[in-house]
């Protein structure tokens, strides 16, 4: 544990870490475009200059580990103030300087710096033209993203993604000296699983991400900590939202789980949370459709639960664990339905963790470890079909997209003859066929905990509060159970239902709502989104 | 002085193994063998041999960072990458004397206990490539080279390793990384080579007249060595003069040689009876020096006093009608386009001093532009980049400024129009071209 004084301040760090780090220990922010905590060390942008007493040369934060009794100086240092001066004077004399037009904008490193150091005072001695890369201007290099050359201040942080991150070295330096641009290694498309995080750790708008382009400035959006519901792996991400509609996921950085790193099939999930709402309770007598008041509704789905002798429940690995507990005590316990949990394998996703361990996915749902740990009965598609093709006086569907049997004919013309409750989106097959369909929110409305397959339970919040009549299935169920009277289970908070939870169950004793092992969770800070 | 490193120079079929061994060839390399690595190193050590490929960083402590009981193998490379602008003498040994770097090659190989050697030429010296190649194979057949070396239970393969054109890979980390097949970035050190050098294994690099001064540092000792120059600076050197001088050529001299020896005595005086206006004592990258300079010696500590640097020892000489100016250009555009592009001063830097010396050229000087010259020079050198690429453009470019600031002033005009302003062409003001994505 090496002590150390960076600008006066006394600071013991662990060993192995570098100077950028232990400043950031101790309160004080180097600058920094190539190095990144989660990606090799290349010291070639230089900004991240420090001045250390007895070495006659500056010397480069990111590449100089810190040891004993070092004595560094950064802000408090002339040398460094100019030298930094003309690392940016150099960077900028190429950057188009584009910034009311550029994407990246309001999240862009470069600028950051430029107006934190320098303000307005910018003056540069260059009178020559700049440096152009015709026709790279807007190239589409991959599925998901936007190449700007211009703006690349040749950081190699792209580079090292697909390097070592999603080991597929896609992209490439080509070229030399003040030409050299980035490209893929074979000249084809960017089609990384990787490939939005090499626009991410972009400092600058060289590389941004097609799906989010001008869709909303980055000083606009407000992000809420929430975990991917791509797959059991659990990432860690922000969701970030604008009035009622969610822009982008972005990674929230987590060395467990995915460091700062995001699959584009969990990232590009962001827009399913966008879909339309549905307005009202509907209830179809007699093949007529008509909107009912929630109150009476609720009285009525009651009723029905009540008087069926017969209930299938379908639930979901999609639900957090309150739901399913709420879930598993209203109908299995109260009603003594039949609750089953299907789960489908998926397509094979893995996640590269921050000691850089590969992470592979169990299954395609976020919480289908929450639904083992409570107990409940885990189906396949083969049996999730044998248990809808049995005969029941009421089978309520919880979530229509927990399987993608359900989306099927065959899953359609088994249901369509039987009275069914369902709780979720209008949008979906099954919401046409229902007997009585409550709108349940997405997962951005919701608030509660996934249990992920490496075995950690993890916290998301509700970026903003559900529009019209739909509500988070928590919420639905706990009306339900105080319309059966079960007033035990009628809680008005997710954290409520948790600590009920956490006291009976025993693979939840101890866990607490609130400690960060249960959540992981940080307020939205200054470090949110690293790179 | 007798020629050591070039006494084959004039004999005829001088490559061939034959002739090499009637001048007494491989007798170092046998007695290297005899008397073991660690005494070897000593006498290294012993010779102040300081390494000719420009840094003149002591050759046997060098090798001795490299650590003694590592497991697995280590390496030695021979840098025969010469691209340095003005410096021809590394071609010039391995055309006469390709054994020489062999027996080189074997006896630090065996100093430091590598068994896999590699020589790392440039690849334009496509000819170069051939001789060493087939000294090889001579040398292995009559097993100089190979398994079980004289008898004496050493391995030694020498491979050569053609590079593709870039003068950053004479840099010799970047030189590992291209002999990995890699991209010819320099690396960041530490670690230095000699810990985790070629394919992460311990590499000590040393450049072809380093290892061409090891079989008579071996057979005739480190006393005669250090017999030759004066401390520190010691031993045989190669001058490979280039410019306005009557005679150019490669020159073996002993190390601190004035250069006013060199350039009138040997090279025969400036071409054409003109005056001498300036000389590089060391390849393009060493700062210039001036015709008062001319008794500076040529070694490397006298040249580091005179405020510039021996480097390879590429004496490039200019006559009273060269323009300074023409001449900066000239370097700025070379490592314009050498700058490999990695690191922010030395690619952006790099680029912007040719741009300003075109520019005074084309006629458009500024009366700054001096000023923003030297501004670039230096927050490109001094430890502001990862390797001495940036060092290598700052110097001699700032030192041509500041020594013939009257070359530039008199190009510059005072009141000099800019150019008109060529902005970029947007996109979509182009036919055929739609709005992007």
């Amino acid at each position: 544990m090496p002590q150390l004084v960076i600008d006066g301040r006394r600071i013991e760090v662990p060993t192995n870490t570098n100077l950028i780090e232990a400043a950031r220990l101790a309160g004080i922010d180097i600058p920094y475009f190539c190095y990144h905590p989660y990606l090799t060390v290349v010291g070639q942008c230089r900004i991240c200059l420090v001045e250390i007493e007895g070495q006659p040369r500056l010397a480069i934060a990111c590449a100089t580990p810190a040891a004993e009794g070092m004595i560094v100086r950064s802000e408090t240092s002339p040398r460094v103030k100019e030298a930094r001066e003309a690392v940016m004077e150099f960077l900028l004399a190429n950057h188009p300087l584009d910034c009311p037009v550029c994407d990246q904008a309001g999240e862009c490193l470069l600028q950051d710096h430029s107006m934190a150091e320098q303000g307005n005072r910018f003056a540069t001695h260059m009178v020559e033209t700049r440096r152009t890369f015709p026709g790279f201007e807007r190239r589409l290099i991959g599925p998901h993203v936007v190449q700007n050359q211009n703006r690349c201040i040749h950081c190699s942080r792209c580079i090292r993604v697909t390097r070592e991150i999603s080991e597929t070295s896609a992209l490439t330096y080509k070229s030399r000296g003040n030409s050299t641009y980035i490209d893929t290694f074979d000249g084809g498309p960017f089609d990384d699983p990787f490939s939005a995080c090499a626009a991410d750790v972009c400092p600058v708008g060289a590389l941004t991400i097609r799906e989010f382009r001008f869709r909303k400035r980055a000083w606009k959006l407000r992000s809420t900590p929430s975990v991917c519901p791509g797959c059991s792996i659990g990432c860690n991400i922000w969701i970030d939202h604008d009035e009622r509609l969610v822009y982008r996921f972005t990674p929230r950085e987590n060395p467990d789980v995915n460091a700062t790193w995001l699959c584009d099939y969990g990232r590009f999930l962001a827009e399913s949370l966008n879909e339309e709402p549905a307005t009202a309770v509907r209830h179809r007598v007699s093949g007529e459709l008509l909107t009912v008041s929630r109150k009476e509704a609720l009285l009525a789905i009651g009723q029905e639960l009540r008087t069926a002798r017969t209930l299938h429940i379908v639930a979901s690995a999609n639900l957090s664990t309150e739901e399913l507990f709420l879930a598993r005590e209203l109908f299995a316990g109260e009603l003594k339905g039949e609750l089953v949990v299907p789960v489908d394998p998926g397509q094979p996703k893995r996640m590269k963790n921050g000691r850089g361990e590969w992470l592979n996915a169990s299954d395609a749902h976020p919480n289908s470890s929450g639904a083992r740990l409570l107990g409940l009965t885990i189906v396949d598609g083969e049996r999730l079909r044998g248990f809808l093709g049995e005969a029941a006086d009421l089978t309520v569907l919880l979530d229509p997209t927990a399987h993608p049997f359900l989306a099927t004919d065959e899953a359609l013309r088994l249901l369509r003859p039987r009275p069914t409750l369902v709780i979720g989106r209008g949008s979906h097959a099954m919401a046409d066929l229902a007997t009585w369909l409550v709108p349940g929110a997405t997962q951005a409305c919701n608030e509660g905990t996934f249990v992920s397959s490496l075995g950690a339970l993890q916290r998301f919040s509700a970026a903003f509060a559900p529009s019209g009549e739909e509500r988070p299935l928590w919420r639905i169920l706990t009306w339900l159970a105080a319309a059966l009277g079960a007033s035990q289970l009628a809680l008005s908070q997710p954290a409520e239902v948790f600590s009920l939870m956490a006291s009976r169950e025993k693979a939840f004793f101890g866990a607490s709502w609130g400690s960060p092992e249960t959540a992981g969770i940080e307020p939205p800070g200054e470090h949110q989104h690293v790179g | 002085m007798e020629a050591t490193l070039l006494r084959a120079r004039g004999e005829k079929g001088s490559v061939s193994l034959d002739s090499f061994l009637r001048r007494g060839g491989y007798e170092g390399l046998r007695k290297a063998l005899s008397i073991g690595a660690e005494a070897v190193t000593k006498e290294v050590i012993n010779s102040e041999l300081r390494g000719r490929g420009g840094a003149g960083f002591p050759t046997g402590r060098k090798w001795t960072f490299v650590p003694r009981d590592h497991p697995g193998p280590k390496y030695l490379v021979c840098n025969a990458d010469e691209s340095e602008p003005g410096t021809f003498k590394d071609r010039e040994i391995m055309e006469v004397d390709p054994h020489l770097v062999l027996e080189g090659i074997a006896i630090a190989s065996f100093a430091v206990g590598a068994s896999t050697s590699y020589i790392y030429i440039r690849g334009e010296f496509v000819r170069w490539a051939r001789i060493l190649e087939a000294a090889i194979a001579e040398a292995r057949e009559r097993k100089f080279l190979g398994r079980n070396i004289l008898g004496s239970g050493f391995d030694l393969d020498v491979w050569v390793y053609r590079g593709a054109g870039a003068y950053i890979c004479g840099e010799e980390t970047a030189l590992l990384e291209s002999l990995e097949g890699k991209r010819g970035f320099p690396r960041l050190k530490p670690p230095f080579p000699a810990i985790v050098g070629a394919f992460g294994k311990p590499t000590v690099v040393n450049n072809v007249e380093t290892l061409a001064c090891l079989p008579s540092i071996i057979m005739n000792g480190a006393v005669w060595f250090t017999s030759i120059g004066r401390p520190r600076n010691t031993g045989p050197k190669l001058y490979s003069v280039s410019g306005h001088v009557n005679r150019p050529g490669v020159y073996e001299l002993p190390i601190g040689t004035t250069f006013r020896e060199i350039i009138f005595e040997h090279c025969g005086g400036i071409r054409g009876g003109k005056a001498l206006k300036a000389f590089f004592p060391g390849g393009s990258s060493a700062p210039v020096l001036a015709a008062r300079d001319l008794d500076v010696r040529a070694d490397f500590d006298a040249c580091a006093e005179a405020g510039s640097m021996l480097g390879s020892g590429g004496v490039i000489v200019l006559d009273e009608s060269v323009d300074m100016v023409e001449v900066a250009c000239n370097l700025a555009h070379f490592y314009a386009h050498e700058s490999c592009g990695q690191c922010t001063p030395c690619r952006e830097g790099a680029d912007w001093c040719m741009d300003i010396l075109e520019r005074i050229l084309e006629g458009h000087g500024r009366p700054a532009d001096p000023e923003t010259l030297l501004r670039i020079c230096r927050f490109a050198s001094g430890g502001m980049t990862i390797c001495p690429l940036g060092d290598a453009f700052s110097l001699p470019i700032s030192s041509l400024v500041g020594k013939f600031p009257e070359d530039f002033e008199r190009r510059i005009k005072p009141a000099a129009p800019l150019p008109t302003k060529k902005f970029p062409v947007l996109p979509w003001s182009r036919p055929g071209t739609g709005f992007g994505v």
